[in-house]
């Protein structure tokens, strides 16, 4: 076998695709060859490494959805007078059609495998300890019990990664819906005072960025209600 | 989205980052897609986003060398325990020079031949072959004393 074949049988040969014939072959060359001998380590390692790929491919899909300018003028003008009458039932409807940050494609996955799919993870729900923890990152007690006067329930909370920086993730509820709201003290991200939406594989976000927050509301196929509790908790806050 | 695994794996080892190396695959698959119009029927799509990652990450003048000392994260999730040896040789290629680390992984794990390899990076066939060369030896030095300390 030349190197060039060891290549190119390389992942049959790590998945056990290759005959008895081949797979002797194969490793005899590598017995005798120490480049292929260090190429086979390298590929093996590297190839083990699990890639996750949701995150980016979210943010390419949102990024390059069809330009609604690029259609005809009267189209454009056709989809406004739809939009208009539609407007008051449907108003968290006007979610964002340009870029999801990618804090919201992973606040969303964070919501979908803690509260969705209830992986299990270690939850405070005695409110003094939540405040402590909150404290600890620079979230004001204040701040919490304001979100308490929206007439959302605190239930649980808990720390959690974002783009590599804390969030204190907490979660209310309201009826049968369950809402997490992560936050943190102001941070780089430039994300518009108002109120934006967006939605994330199942998963319906609002963001927003105040004087001394950013904040990340994500709730289950919830449309206006986590739009209007981000509303709510944007004026509190 | 094909491709997208390839880049970010190869992204992750240049910038060393979890978040860069997204930002940074994100924005080749954006330039890919506004530029898609320039790729000629029948050519490598894979080597000209290759190409387009490696322009965007050199363009940003992104001249770390080494692995930097990397912390421990706070309230990281567990995962799964590497392999001893796949652990060593991961150390070992992020300690690689950039140029030899990315000619390495081109042409070991992603499979181009040195001759793609010198379209994707602009280089002479002659340089990326040295640094192949090079970068094989080093590797091969640091593990050296691994694969010695395994044995014993």
């Amino acid at each position: 076998m030349t190197c060039s074949e060891i290549q190119e049988l390389s992942p049959l040969y790590q998945s056990g695709c290759l005959d008895a014939k081949q797979a002797s072959e194969f490793a005899a060359h590598l017995k005798s060859c120490p480049d292929c001998e260090l190429d086979q380590r390298v590929r093996a390692s590297v190839l083990a490494e699990q890639i996750d790929t949701s995150r980016v491919e979210l943010a390419v899909r949102n990024q390059t959805r069809p330009n609604p300018r690029s259609v005809p003028g009267w189209a454009v003008a056709a989809a406004a007078i739809i939009a208009a009458v539609l407007a008051a039932g449907l108003s968290y409807r006007t979610f964002l059609k340009e870029q999801t940050p990618l804090l919201c494609v992973d606040a969303a996955q964070d919501h979908q495998r803690e509260i969705v799919n209830g992986e299990p993870r270690r939850w405070l729900s005695d409110l003094s300890a939540i405040e402590a923890l909150a404290q600890g990152q620079g979230v004001p007690v204040s701040a919490i019990s304001a979100l308490g006067t929206t007439g959302y329930r605190l239930e649980r909370g808990r720390l959690c990664f974002l783009k590599k920086q804390i969030y204190l993730h907490l979660v209310y509820t309201k009826g049968d819906g369950e809402f997490s709201v992560f936050l943190r003290p102001r941070a780089s991200e430039s994300f518009d005072a108002s109120v934006r939406g967006a939605s994330v594989g199942g998963e319906d976000v609002a963001y927003f960025q105040s004087d001394r927050f950013t904040a990340v509301f994500v709730a289950h196929q919830s449309g206006a209600d986590v739009l209007a509790f981000a509303r709510a908790g944007a004026r509190v806050l | 989205m094909p491709h997208l695994a390839a880049l970010l794996r190869v992204a992750r080892r240049l910038t060393l980052d979890l978040g860069m190396s997204e930002d940074l695959v994100q924005e080749t698959m954006l330039l890919a897609w506004r530029g898609f119009r320039q790729l000629q029927p029948g050519s490598n799509a894979r080597a000209w986003l290759f190409r387009i990652l490696l322009n965007v990450f050199y363009g940003q003048g992104r001249k770390a060398s080494r692995a930097p000392v990397i912390e421990a994260p706070l309230f990281a999730e567990p995962v799964a325990p590497m392999l001893q040896e796949a652990a060593e040789i991961s150390q070992a290629l992020d300690a690689l020079s950039m140029e030899q680390r990315t000619v390495l992984l081109l042409a070991v794990v992603e499979g181009f031949t040195c001759r793609e390899i010198a379209g994707i990076l602009e280089l002479p066939i002659g340089t990326v072959m040295s640094r192949l060369s090079r970068a094989r030896q080093e590797l091969r030095m640091m593990l050296a004393p691994m694969a010695k300390e395994a044995y014993k």
